[in-house]
């Protein structure tokens, strides 16, 4: 039975994923002559990438998306352990949870929108600053800058990082939290030994599920960037459009050797202990 | 040591006065005031939503009283402080051993948090679990342990630093029969060895009975009786009190008369006397019931002044006697037959002797 499914899992799996990763790699190291593939192999559109400034592009969205990710990480922790832990009314914690899912309702540009009157230069904001006299001129910095962008993007991914840490938190029994501070634990100890070890595996799934998105996000760079902010998603998007496919290709390449790096490096720090984890849940 | 400690060396190991905790307009727990001498076994006793699990957590730290005149552990005033600056462990119901942690980082958990160095915490450690009779096991996995292993190990981790009081909440409740009654041997054993105060927290009155120095009855949250196990299982003070210690027979009727410390109860069948062990003496009238132990009813017999016929209704064998039941004029009451002698016809006689049988309050 086992043997059978884990089988179907590998099929579907190499259809849906080895497949058309392969053929990315392949076409990254092929080159475009009047809009076919040429026969040869060649490293052109990675060569292309580094020349053509996108390379900087990739630069940038690897910083923004890590800040993005850094910052939610830093939000979402205190918050999921509050609603896991702290909120003892499951109707509370049910509403809470349904708040977190209403953004979804909007559609991510409708909702990105509206920054702009928020942030422009006669925005409430700047409005505001001027009113009480903080402020002379507009400050101009708020739109089409990357702030406005790390703003931005704040919002939409908070949900994707919060609902991973919340869930392996819940998951943690009350016995444990009160056995450590039994012990003598103070908060930060019972924080420290006990609660983050083992949400870790919450902690992995939330950044990877908030980074990898922001790393292709399109919309909010665009509408809050104002062409000043060039990320991936855009550049890539671009390229497909005048039929560059080697490049695009070595683009998306270069970001999934990325993120395969990255992918390692965590289970290097998380690996072990998260196996150990789950097997501890079993009682 | 300077004298304050001296002194708090004298103190008993645990003393909660006038603890209460409501819960909204429940009285989880009621004016209740337990304390427990140093090296003492204590009982906790009691059905779900008696107040123990309450009592335990306060003495604990993991809840906090509504109302308490004072709350002092090993002569310390701990009142208001949180679990991590009190002298007590627990050991919970599940155990509550990280899982992501080896035996042994479970077991100097403690003794990491009060700075000790490791290699002084990994040699006491290894003491600790060859104390509790789990030699070599330092680097197991959590989950590589039988029940009956964690449960030790739990013990293990809770005795290391030294307690003032080990609080153990039903910690024998998820162990199958034959190792819950090799544990109860051995956590007295290890009372005794270690003379640490224990607070045990239970529902099961044989456990109560086999393994305390005192019990501690309760019931909605407050104390239905203290005293030794031999107390609680002769002289029960109330109706509440004989029936939670297991006596099979409870005839419910008013007091009739009561001299030289035996009352007389009058029931639909007439008037029955037993050893009054109520605290307050009884008043003529006043409800009362009797107790009537199985094993103290003589079957087959005249030779008691306290007697009433009943037909037998069902006999099961249960090997060391046969349990009889039979219909009489105050229900159904069950008696032990030794020998199947003693069973020949259908109807026969019951007795008892005044001293055997037991009259208490039907109230408090």
């Amino acid at each position: 039975m086992l043997r059978t499914t884990l089988i179907l899992f590998i099929a579907v799996w190499a259809v849906f994923v080895v497949v058309p990763v392969a053929l990315l790699v392949l076409w990254s190291f092929l080159e475009m002559k009047d809009y076919s593939f040429s026969s040869g192999l060649s490293t052109a559109a990675y060569a292309a990438v580094f020349d053509s400034g996108r390379y900087e592009v990739t630069l940038r969205t690897l910083r923004i998306a890590g800040l993005v990710t850094a910052i939610e990480l830093g939000l979402a922790l205190p918050f999921a352990l509050w609603l896991a832990k702290g909120v003892r009314s499951s109707m509370l914690k049910a509403m809470v949870l349904a708040l977190l899912t209403v953004p979804f309702f909007i559609s991510l540009a409708s909702r990105t929108i509206v920054w702009r009157s928020v942030l422009s230069r006669s925005g409430l904001v700047n409005t505001a600053l001027m009113h009480f006299g903080i402020v002379e001129q507009p400050v101009d910095w708020l739109l089409f800058s990357e702030f406005s962008v790390h703003l931005g993007l704040l919002a939409p991914s908070f949900p994707t990082m919060v609902l991973p840490i919340f869930l392996s938190i819940s998951l943690i029994d009350d016995e444990l939290i009160e056995a450590a501070r039994d012990l003598g634990a103070p908060p930060a100890k019972v924080l420290g030994d006990v609660i983050l070890p083992l949400a870790l595996p919450g902690i992995i799934a939330g950044i990877i599920f908030t980074f990898v998105p922001l790393l292709g996000e399109t919309v909010v760079p665009q509408l809050l960037g104002g062409g000043r902010v060039s990320m991936l998603g855009a550049s890539i998007s671009s390229l497909l459009q005048v039929l560059n496919y080697p490049v695009a290709a070595a683009l998306s390449t270069l970001v999934l050797g990325i993120l395969a790096a990255l992918f390692i490096a965590l289970r290097l720090i998380g690996g072990g202990s998260i196996a150990a984890v789950f097997e501890g849940m079993k009682r | 040591m300077p004298s304050p400690a001296d002194k708090a060396n004298d103190a008993p190991a645990l003393e909660v006065i006038r603890a209460s905790r409501h819960f909204g307009a429940v009285r989880g727990l009621d004016d209740v005031t337990v304390t427990a001498a140093r090296g003492e076994f204590l009982t906790i006793l009691g059905q779900s939503g008696s107040g123990k699990t309450t009592l335990l957590r306060i003495i604990a730290g993991l809840d906090h009283p509504t109302s308490v005149a004072a709350l002092r552990i090993g002569g310390k005033d701990v009142l208001g402080l949180p679990p991590n600056k009190r002298n007590v462990t627990t050991v919970f119901q599940h155990y509550g051993l990280f899982p992501h942690m080896s035996v042994g980082q479970n077991v100097e958990y403690g003794l990491k948090l009060r700075g000790v160095g490791a290699s002084e915490r990994r040699t006491r450690a290894e003491a600790a679990l060859a104390t509790v009779r789990l030699t070599d096991k330092y680097d197991r996995r959590i989950h590589q342990l039988s029940g009956g292993e964690r449960q030790r190990v739990a013990l293990a981790r809770s005795i290391l630093t030294e307690p003032d009081v080990l609080l153990l909440d039903e910690p024998l409740g998820a162990l199958d029969e034959r190792l819950r009654l090799d544990m109860q041997i051995e956590l007295v054993e290890l009372q005794r060895r270690l003379g640490m105060t224990f607070v045990f927290i239970t529902h099961s009155q044989e456990e109560a009975l086999t393994m305390s120095d005192r019990v501690i009855l309760m019931r909605g949250g407050r104390i239905a009786q203290e005293g030794t196990p031999r107390d609680l299982f002769e002289r029960p003070c109330s109706r509440f009190a004989g029936s939670f210690m297991g006596v099979e027979n409870i005839i419910d009727g008013t007091v009739a008369d009561f001299a030289n410390g035996i009352a007389g109860i009058a029931t639909p069948a007439g008037i029955f006397h037993g050893l009054w062990t109520g605290v307050e003496p009884p008043r003529v009238g006043q409800a009362a019931a009797l107790l009537l132990r199985a094993e103290k009813l003589r079957i087959g017999t005249t030779a008691f002044a306290d007697s009433f016929e009943g037909r037998i209704t069902a006999r099961i064998y249960k090997g060391k006697y046969i349990d009889v039941a039979m219909e009489t004029r105050v229900g159904v009451i069950h008696a032990r037959a030794w020998t199947d002698e003693d069973l020949t016809s259908d109807t026969v006689r019951i007795g008892w002797s005044a001293g055997d049988a037991r009259c208490v309050p039907a109230e408090g």
